[in-house]
């Protein structure tokens, strides 16, 4: 029997990579077990019709921590974000558009089309958003406080945070209170009068969630995305090569600070002795020791599944089975003959320039929630919401000559459908995004040479993604923080020796950022060098 | 010259008069004006049909402090609260839901739609038990202000976190559940038959412009369970003679302790000289001075109806005007010649005597709500009735019955039309909802009055027609209620205080902020008179 590891880290997704890294930084030997036969977990570019590549699933970078970026350097290996401006374009059924940039007074120039007072408000908009995010930011890189006996690390921590709430000066103090539990729709009305650019900020709030604009505590999500890019528009940052370059270069950086990434290896089994991880058990019957375990699955999957519950108490098991995780996202990809003209775009003459960042479709705050409606009860919406990328108009090198490939987050597509399953649905979500994309972009239907639809069913069962959840599990107040995914159980650590947790369903939870995995690893470290 | 009164509490609503009944106890000189010829507000009888008293608005008890009851002695001035037994549900399938204020007899009952339940809902009573004494200091206490480094405030947040450090690890796990999720979220964690959890997440929209599957929903769950009737929590009550028969005891005890009381004296605007609030005019052109005001209605007339422009910057008016008030309710009261007959339990009996509730499933409060959201009323709302008559014949003739139906969702703001236009189809559509439950409603029908929330808005002065003068939403709760910086009953005018629902701790029968905001104006006027 092989000598016991030092780290083992199930799932080579975004943050098992970082985590590895870290660990190998601080000198331990980790072990990266991915089932697939590629590592990257939800951030991967694969060829889904011969000649095209997409990001599968994740078409859009968080965007990574700067500091992680260049801890990685993951420049050096081989990544190169692309940003192309603007970062997002959103048509209006009236023809016109609405188009945001990098840079605020360029934003706000376009915004004047729709309203006077909205151009005026924008860039006050990610002044604010600025100085709160800074704050917010500082939570993010933090391991949530134990609730029963803090340390005095973690109260220093708190105590600085405190100190920089109060730098906030008292107006910013109360928006972030009162922001936190508050509707993404009111807080998009408080901010601006026109319906398009309402909705393109409520969008923020209800990405990947199981709430439409007007679920209280949709705010709390833009705030929590928003460090990554405290800029109103989002982010609009796109890997050359697709998802599948970053974690690419993720995987190199691991590698080479001493982690090894094993592909093809599906874990079946964390095995636990005497309340201690002893290792875990590969589906091929090969067990490997390791004095410690590091889990990049989701906690349900973790827990009620990786996890023999005997060694987590019925407490635990039941707390763990009402964690909230199902999944509302659905992702299409097309590979196009040609970049789709739209009508708000001058139709064929105009310029494929304005569609090279993120494509938002969804007119309005209640065209949102009619959206969300539809999932409450079982059933995917017929006028989903929309956000598309077309990647290879700024990197060619994904699609054959002057074709393209077109990538689409639809919401909301809930993982129980009320009747029948996935498979005979499939198809039928398949034609709702492609009528609702055709409404703004006429031609396109008779574009598409391929149709890929991946449902929060296939997200469960090729990618691991328990109930289909992009984000391991769903990103509301009550699942946040201290309390993801348990209260008391927010610091990486497990019910069980040796067992730590890595993914999103640790804080911070939001996105491809790589924050948990570095938060973890950090914690782990200090385990191991004890 | 001196001022003609020590204050002026604007609005004979049941905080007002709380209010004034503290002051008047610690030798103030109060006056209270109220607009209308009855005292009360929202919690008034009024008969509305010659021999049918209505508890128009506000319709049981349960939530006043009992502090209050102990200190102001209303059972001495009439105050008699009459257990409500039970929640009864009935179901399109037939079946029915009885939840019976006897503990067992309700196990043996949910027994029937699961077993699991059963016994979760014994831990669900305790564990909310437990919830409800964790919040009860906090309701007690004038909200902290988070952004000072002020010993006192920072004491009050240290208290909370202390009392929250010190519950055990279950108790904090339901209390941030409580705080953050929907409560329909919340009830999946406890049970699994439908027509419980519908039934129990009602208290959790009542009042807001939320659904049960909103978050902050649980919260407002909460907020109803911290009835008290003899220390009793999850009572629920009538009084007898109807809710305005409170009113007037509290009334009584505001006289006693010497208050003036003036009805009919609408207030037109609230005088302020240099910053200072100095005195009321009222409709009539009356002038009437005060060294101190106290305002128990809403925000929106105390700030910006009653004070003049000029007197307050504009990022407090943009705030003022950013507080959401979005009623959603409607009340319809029917004089009934006869007892309504529920095909899922014929004849009269003691689950007419309870609440009933039209809460058949989740989905079914939830498509409700989502009629609101897009202006219209529900097209099957959820409504709560009660028959007041039969555990208080003194209601109505005698055979005779009064009925009132709360009702939700009326959203104050439709999509088309206007609800002088609506009022009739909506109160229909009451109406018919309960006909599928009790078919003999439309044949017993003497009489009908139907509030919309624009009723509420004109002759109750609760802007919007909420009942909570205020959503109860978590953004506007404890520091941030009303206004961020302006939870502690005093406002950016000197002299000028509010004490009613829409400071905290909020809605209800509750009493809580006219007694807060006594405290504070005494602690604030202590010394000069």
């Amino acid at each position: 029997m092989a000598a016991a590891r030092d780290v083992v880290i199930v799932g080579g997704g975004h943050n098992g990579l970082v985590a590895a890294f870290y660990l190998a930084k601080a000198g331990l030997k980790p072990l990266v077990l991915e089932r697939r036969a590629v590592a990257g977990g939800c951030a991967v570019t694969e060829e889904f019709f011969p000649g095209f590549h997409g990001s599968t699933l994740a078409h859009g970078s968080g965007p990574i921590r700067p500091e992680i970026a260049r801890d990685l350097k993951l420049k050096k290996h081989g990544l190169i974000m692309l940003e192309p401006e603007p970062r997002l374009f959103a048509p209006a059924p009236d023809g016109r558009a609405l188009q945001l940039y990098g840079d605020t007074a360029t934003s706000a120039a376009n915004i004047l089309q729709f309203s006077k007072k909205d151009a005026a408000k924008y860039p006050h908009l990610q002044k604010t958003l600025a100085r709160i995010v800074a704050l917010l930011d500082r939570l993010m890189t933090m391991t949530p406080p134990d609730i029963d006996n803090p340390t005095t690390g973690e109260l220093m921590h708190l105590l600085m945070t405190g100190r920089q709430f109060r730098r906030l000066g008292r107006d910013d103090m109360f928006r972030v209170l009162r922001w936190g539990p508050m509707a993404i729709a009111d807080f998009a009305a408080e901010w601006f009068e026109t319906e398009l650019l309402r909705a393109v900020v409520a969008a923020r709030g209800i990405f990947g969630a199981a709430m439409g604009p007007w679920s209280a505590g949709s705010t709390a999500v833009m705030l929590l995305r928003a460090p990554a890019d405290g800029n109103p528009s989002g982010t609009g940052a796109f890997p050359r090569g697709g998802m599948g370059a970053m974690t690419q270069a993720m995987a190199a950086a691991a590698t080479a600070a001493g982690a090894e990434i094993r592909t093809g290896a599906d874990v079946a089994q964390i095995l636990v002795k005497d309340g201690r991880v002893s290792g875990v058990a590969l589906a091929s019957g090969e067990e490997i020791p390791a004095k410690a375990v590091v889990s990049n699955a989701d906690p349900r999957r973790t827990f009620l599944k990786l996890v023999d519950p005997v060694h987590l108490g019925p407490d635990f098991v039941v707390k763990m089975q009402n964690y909230r995780c199902a999944g509302n996202v659905a992702k299409i990809n097309l590979a196009l003959d040609s970049v789709p003209p739209f009508t708000a775009l001058g139709g064929e003459k105009g310029s494929a320039a304005a569609l090279a960042g993120r494509i938002h479709i969804g007119p309005e705050t209640d065209y949102l929630e009619r959206a969300f409606d539809a999932s409450k009860y079982g059933q995917f919406s017929e006028h989903p919401v929309l956000e598309a990328t077309i990647p290879s108009i700024s990197d060619p090198s994904l699609a054959p000559a002057g074709k393209h490939v077109m990538s689409i987050y639809a919401q909301f597509a809930p993982y129980k459908l009320r009747d029948g399953d996935w498979n005979g649905q499939r198809a039928a979500l398949g034609d709702a995004v492609v009528k609702t994309l055709a409404a703004y972009a006429p031609m396109l239907p008779g574009m598409i040479l391929h149709r890929q639809v991946i449902t929060p069913a296939d997200l469960e069962e090729h990618y691991g993604l328990t109930g289909g959840h992009i984000f391991h599990g769903e990103l509301a107040l009550d699942q946040l923080f201290t309390m993801r995914p348990l209260l008391g159980w927010a610091r990486y650590r497990t019910p069980i020796g040796g067992l730590y947790i890595c993914g999103n369903g640790a804080h911070p939870g939001t996105g491809l950022t790589g924050q948990a995995g570095a938060n973890a690893a950090r914690e782990i470290a200090k385990d191991l060098k004890r | 010259m001196s001022a003609d009164y020590d204050v002026i509490v604007i609005g004979g609503g049941h905080n007002g008069l709380v209010n004034a009944a503290y002051l008047a106890r610690a030798g103030k000189k109060v006056l209270v004006l109220e607009r209308r010829h009855v005292l009360g507000g929202a919690a008034v009888t009024e008969e509305i049909f010659p021999g049918f008293k209505f508890s128009v608005c506000s319709y049981v008890v349960s939530l006043l402090r009992p502090e209050i009851i102990r200190e102001l002695e209303l059972p001495r001035h009439g105050l008699e609260i009459l257990p409500l037994d039970g929640t009864f549900t009935p179901m399109p399938s037939g079946d029915y839901l009885w939840r019976m204020n006897d503990h067992a007899k309700s196990q043996r009952e949910i027994r029937r739609h699961s077993r699991l339940d059963a016994e979760a809902y014994e831990e669900f009573g305790k564990s909310m038990l437990e919830m409800c004494k964790f919040v009860k200091p906090i309701l007690a206490m004038t909200p902290p202000d988070p952004t000072t480094l002020n010993p006192k405030d920072l004491m009050k947040l240290l208290f909370i976190g202390k009392r929250f450090q010190a519950l055990p690890y279950q108790d904090k796990y339901n209390q941030v559940q409580l705080m953050t999720m929907s409560a329909a979220d919340f009830l999946d964690g406890w049970f699994e038959t439908d027509v419980l959890k519908a039934t129990m997440s009602a208290s959790g929209i009542i009042g807001t412009f939320l659904g049960v599957r909103s978050p902050g929903t649980a919260y407002v769950l909460l907020h109803h369970y911290m009835g008290e009737i003899d220390g009793a929590f999850r009572a629920w009550g009538l009084c007898r003679g109807g809710t305005g028969a409170l009113s007037n005891a509290i009334g009584d005890a505001a006289r006693e302790a010497g208050v003036e009381i003036r009805k009919e004296a609408p207030v037109a605007q609230i005088k302020v000289k240099r910053g200072v609030a100095c005195g009321v005019v009222l409709a009539n052109g009356d002038e009437i001075s005060a060294s101190v005001i106290s305002s128990s209605v809403d925000p929106n007339l105390t700030f910006l109806k009653f004070i003049e422009r000029g007197h307050l910057d504009d990022e407090f008016i943009e705030e003022v005007k950013r507080y959401k008030f979005r009623g959603s309710s409607g009340k319809v009261n029917l004089a009934l010649d006869a007892l309504p007959d529920f095909k899922c339990m014929p004849g009269p009996g003691a689950h007419l005597r309870g609440a009933i509730s039209i809460s058949p499933s989740v989905d079914y409060m939830e498509r409700a709500y989502d009629d609101a959201k897009y202006g219209h009323h529900s097209r099957r709302p959820y409504v709560d009735i009660v028959i007041p008559s039969l555990t208080d014949p003194s209601v109505a003739p005698p055979g005779k019955h009064v009925m009132s139906c709360f009702v939700q969702y009326a959203p104050y703001k439709l999509a088309e039309g206007t609800w002088d236009d609506q009022r009739e189809s909506f109160g229909d559509t009451v109406i018919d909802t309960i006909s599928e439950y009790a078919p003999n409603l439309k044949n017993i029908i003497l009489n009908r009055q139907v509030l919309t929330p624009l009723d509420l808005e004109r002759e109750f002065g609760l802007t919007e027609g909420n009942i909570f003068q205020g959503e109860l939403s978590l953004e506007q709760l404890f520091f941030l209620r009303p206004v961020p910086g302006w939870a502690r009953y005093n406002t950016p005018i000197k002299n000028l205080y509010m004490c009613g629902s829409a400071t905290h701790p909020g809605g209800g029968i509750m009493g809580a902020p006219g007694r807060l905001a006594a405290l504070k104006i005494l602690e604030e006027t202590k010394g000069g008179k």
